[in-house]
């Protein structure tokens, strides 16, 4: 109840403030001049608010109480990809004044081809990343709420798609502002009273996977709403809707109702959690499995050189004045989430010891918001409960909508500009094109979500960075720093790095392989689809005898330091 | 402005730049390389400092097994110290972007 009520408290404050904001835009008529009042730090927290989704907030707490350490190099990618964006991308994108990808697609090749394949590859991530949010959505609302988990996701689909469709949180600086903290806070201030209360990290044998995690004194509750796959580790003897059962050491079991395991049990872990038990889970890097190198490097390379083709992020960037203010930003979101993602590793440790019921249900996904009702029973818990559901809420919603807006502007905008379809439309009609846009660039990624329950959020928005970065990374990249760049160059390379990527995505999805090499290669792609887009691009670039014209100019565009007075001189001469 | 005697007068690197002569796409030229030099540099102190970090624990076990206050060492290492890293890395890379775009600004202004 406390948790619900939080959950409308954050949502109304949004809405406040995007009402404010609204009106103080209205006021100051110019965008430009309304941009100038807002300081680098307000936009790298709106920045960070628009980013950091579900995956963050409930997603890599939950993959690490799973898979264990090897996790750590997700949060460590997703804030070293602003270092990318800040090396390669921010100024020159601030300068040249396109504010989505596909239009600097258009404008920097000069093709409509090339504005129509961003545009797919815009609705292809975004579909990808929406998924999760609204899994997300599914398993707070069910957990706040306790309907079930397709409740949530239909939802807080409807919800978003009608403030996005309304016109409602949408694009103010301040509400993004607002949810970065309200999601910073609910996940520190539990985390900070999770080590002080418990003197530091307690059982550390389990937490760091000396050993299996086992059932705490009083026994351990797990609920199996449906029949779920498990494995028993240790022998073990347990009750099942009241009767009294035993498994063998390294048996299976099919199970459904309410398992009860007495004190000191070794918990049974759910199908697909095998990998990490014992001593491996302390280890960020191992010679096999979801540790093994080659997987590693290929999580580094998509979170890193995927963040910046983010089709939500980059429009964010357009609210600071200039370039080197986008680059002043870029430093400070770098600092916020650095912030931010110190503390999901604590849910992560925790939960192997106070919500090991998660294992046997596989749900570890839940662990951020089960942790504090599992430390202390009573009105403390369910308070710090509400505040990680308002911090989740906070993280789905304001993704979700950036993400729509995306979707929905790519849907009704470039698809049609694409295609050659005249400019010149009355603001009206455009915005109930938009609307409707919203609606339908909703259906899908909620289709999806709904039978998504068993895939891990971070996995899914894993894809959505692999993808990202074999397709509008080299785009960005050799955009922004090769003249030789040409429009068939740019849709081959797409084309080539995002089949690769869809390719071992598929394969993963359908045949689910071990994790073998071939397994790691499939399942985190970038590592092999990267330089696959890179070199499609350069050599098929290299090789059409087609040049865009007025390369130099878009160069001193992209380029070219601000106060130089360039655009007086060249209407005088 | 110095006019040379037998003809007209030398543009300055503003006009060569707003008029995109090829005068102009050298001092351009410039800027660029000397921006990418300073992005390849950041990413080599990121990729050297952090990228190489997997290898180092996969090359040295031993190191994995080391708990110092409690925590394994690897986990320690990748929660707590590198994201001030990156931050230091992105600020020294922000004052030298900018100082690059500043000596742009002065030299075509000032010629």
């Amino acid at each position: 109840m406390i948790a619900a009520m939080a959950v409308v408290a954050v949502a109304a404050g949004a809405i406040g403030l995007g009402v404010w904001g609204v009106r103080l835009a209205r006021t100051t008529s110019d965008l430009y001049v309304a941009s100038r009042a807002i300081t680098p730090w307000w936009n790298a927290a709106a920045i960070s608010g628009e980013y950091l989704s579900a995956a963050s907030f409930l997603g890599v707490a939950g993959l690490g109480m799973k898979l264990g350490a090897s996790v750590l190099w997700l949060p460590l990618g997703f804030a070293a990809g602003y270092l990318a964006l800040l090396f390669f991308v921010a100024a020159p994108l601030r300068r040249f004044g396109s504010y989505t990808i596909p239009d600097f697609a258009e404008a920097r090749l000069g093709s409509p081809r090339v504005r129509l394949v961003a545009a797919a590859v815009v609705l292809t991530i975004g579909g990808f990343y929406l998924v999760p949010q609204l899994k997300g959505a599914g398993l707070t609302i069910g957990s706040v709420a306790g309907t079930p988990y397709w409740v949530g996701v239909v939802a807080v689909a409807a919800l978003v798609a009608l403030t996005v469709a309304l016109g409602g949180m949408r694009g103010v600086t301040y509400v993004q502002a607002y949810q970065y903290w309200v999601k910073t806070f609910g996940i520190a201030l539990p985390a900070c009273l999770l080590l002080i209360y418990l003197g530091g990290l307690p059982e550390r044998a389990a937490l760091f996977g000396q050993e299996l995690p086992r059932a705490p004194a009083g026994g351990l509750v797990a609920k199996l709403d449906s029949a779920q796959q498990v494995e028993f580790p240790e022998a073990a003897r347990f009750t099942l809707d009241g009767r009294a059962q035993r498994a063998a050491a390294g048996s299976e079991r099919t199970l459904e109702g309410r398992l009860v395991l007495p004190a000191g049990t070794v918990v049974p872990v759910s199908e697909g959690t095998d990998a990490e038990r014992g001593e491996d889970w302390a280890r960020p890097v191992e010679r096999t499995g979801t540790a093994s190198p080659v997987f590693v490097y290929s999580l580094l390379l998509a979170t890193f050189l995927g963040t910046m083709g983010l089709p939500h992020i980059l429009v964010r960037f357009y609210t600071n004045p200039d370039g080197p203010a986008a680059r002043r930003t870029t430093v400070r979101v770098l600092g916020l989430l650095g912030l931010f993602y110190l503390f999901p590793a604590v849910y992560a440790a925790l939960g192997r010891v106070l919500t090991p019921q998660l294992y046997v249900e596989g749900q570890t996904d839940a662990v951020v918001l089960e942790l504090p009702e599992a430390a202390w029973p009573g009105l403390g818990g369910e308070l710090l409960g509400a505040l990680v559901a308002a911090g989740a809420f906070a993280a789905f919603t304001s993704t979700s909508s950036g993400l729509l807006v995306s979707i929905a502007g790519t849907l009704s905008h470039d698809v049609r500009r694409g295609r050659g379809a005249p400019a010149g439309e009355q603001p009206v009609e455009r915005m109930r094109r938009f609307r409707w846009a919203a609606v339908a660039g909703m259906i899908v990624p909620a289709l999806i979500a709904l039978s998504a329950r068993g895939l891990d959020i971070s996995v899914l928005v894993g894809w959505a960075f692999a993808l990202a970065a074999s397709t509008f990374c080299p785009l960005f990249l050799l955009g922004i720093w090769w003249r030789g760049l040409t429009a068939r160059g740019a849709v081959a390379g797409m084309a080539a790095g995002g089949l690769v990527a869809s390719i071992g995505i598929v394969a993963t999805l359908v045949a689910d392989p071990d994790p073998t090499v071939l397994g790691a290669l499939l399942a985190q792609p970038a590592v092999l689809s990267v330089p696959v887009a890179f070199l499609t691009m350069v050599g098929v670039s290299v090789a059409d005898p087609e040049r865009p014209r007025s390369t130099e100019e878009t160069m001193l565009a992209l380029h070219g330091p601000e106060g130089l007075g360039l655009e007086a001189l060249r209407v005088r001469g | 402005m110095s006019t040379p005697p037998g003809g007209r007068r030398a543009r300055t690197p503003r006009e060569e730049l707003a008029e995109g002569t090829p005068h102009g796409d050298v001092y351009l030229g410039r800027l660029i390389r000397a921006q990418l030099r300073l992005s390849l540099l950041g990413l080599c102190a990121f990729g050297g400092l952090v990228g190489s970090l997997p290898l180092v624990f996969l090359l040295f076990p031993s190191l994995q097994d080391l708990e110092p206050l409690g925590v394994p060492l690897p986990v320690l290492v990748l929660v707590v110290p590198l994201f001030p890293l990156i931050v230091v890395i992105g600020l020294l890379y922000q004052r030298r972007a900018d100082a690059l775009d500043e000596a742009f600004r002065d030299v075509v202004s000032h010629e």
